[in-house]
């Protein structure tokens, strides 16, 4: 039960807010033929995860403090 | 034995909208809005008088300046911005405004978080992971599925978002809005802006 309202106080201030009730983004996202992000540099749901040349993955350790 | 049925259920309105707004962030900063773009948001609704003041008062900025930009000015302004001449005016990069020392510190963690969420780059993308449009394209991903990919759970969302964009966001938009050459951009910033007070504020009430 306390679940239940928690989630439904996070939905009750999301509502309030405005997300959801005109459809703002959606409009805007779906209206314009556009992916979200047709190149974005991360996001693309690929099951494999990152790929990094082994150069890089060295230099990344090299940096990482 | 039959073979298993996925079920897709619609999103709530309200998660439906935030992953737009974060699909909406991720497309105006990985490049500048292309013309149908440009009129969708100028022809777009308002937010309700009665919601979030700084959003519906960013959000309809946005549409008027939407409607009085053109493509090439709004081109201009975005290579003027965030690509210019050797350094840029304002850093697309949240290893940039995240306190790290050295700026790579960041993309380590992104990498080794996006492979645990079995997320990755796409093979034709050269930009770093902390490209702030990757980071909004992340979150698109965690809070709206997609590609036979479902929602992330709340926590896994609110992991992510408090890694990667709660440290560095509010100055990111910050240094937009200030930027000399902002126009256009100074209300993308803000819309940036009032959604993620908001994203933060709605992940502390689970």
């Amino acid at each position: 039960m306390k679940t239940v309202i928690k989630t439904t106080n996070r939905r009750k201030f999301l509502l309030a807010a405005g997300l959801g009730g005109a459809g703002v983004a959606a409009a805007v996202v779906v209206k314009s033929g556009q992916p979200a992000a047709p190149a974005a540099p991360a996001g693309a749901e690929q099951p494999t995860g990152y790929r990094a040349s082994e150069h890089i993955l060295k230099y990344y350790k090299t940096t990482e403090v | 034995m039959a073979a298993p049925v996925a079920i897709h259920r619609a999103l709530p309105p309200e998660e439906a909208a935030r992953g737009d707004f974060y699909a909406l962030l991720a497309r105006l900063f990985h490049d500048a809005p292309d013309a149908a773009l440009l009129a969708t948001i100028a022809a777009a609704d308002p937010i309700p008088a009665e919601g979030d003041a700084a959003l519906a008062k960013a959000w309809q900025d946005l549409v008027h300046a939407s409607s009085a930009v053109d493509v090439d000015a709004a081109h201009e302004e975005y290579e003027g911005l965030f690509i210019g001449m050797g350094k840029s005016p304002v850093s697309l990069y949240a290893g940039f405004y995240s306190g790290a020392p050295s700026i790579d510190h960041p993309r380590v963690r992104i990498q080794k978080d996006l492979a645990a969420l079995g997320l990755a780059r796409p093979d034709s993308v050269t930009e770093p992971e902390d490209h702030y449009a990757g980071l909004f394209d992340v979150m698109r991903v965690l809070v709206a599925g997609g590609a036979g990919r479902s929602p992330a759970a709340l926590a896994e969302q609110r992991r992510f978002y408090d890694a990667h964009l709660l440290p560095g966001a509010t100055r990111f938009f910050a240094a937009v809005g200030r930027a000399p050459g902002a126009n256009y951009y100074r209300h993308v910033a803000a819309v940036g802006a009032a959604f993620t007070t908001l994203e933060t504020e709605s992940f502390t009430l689970d």
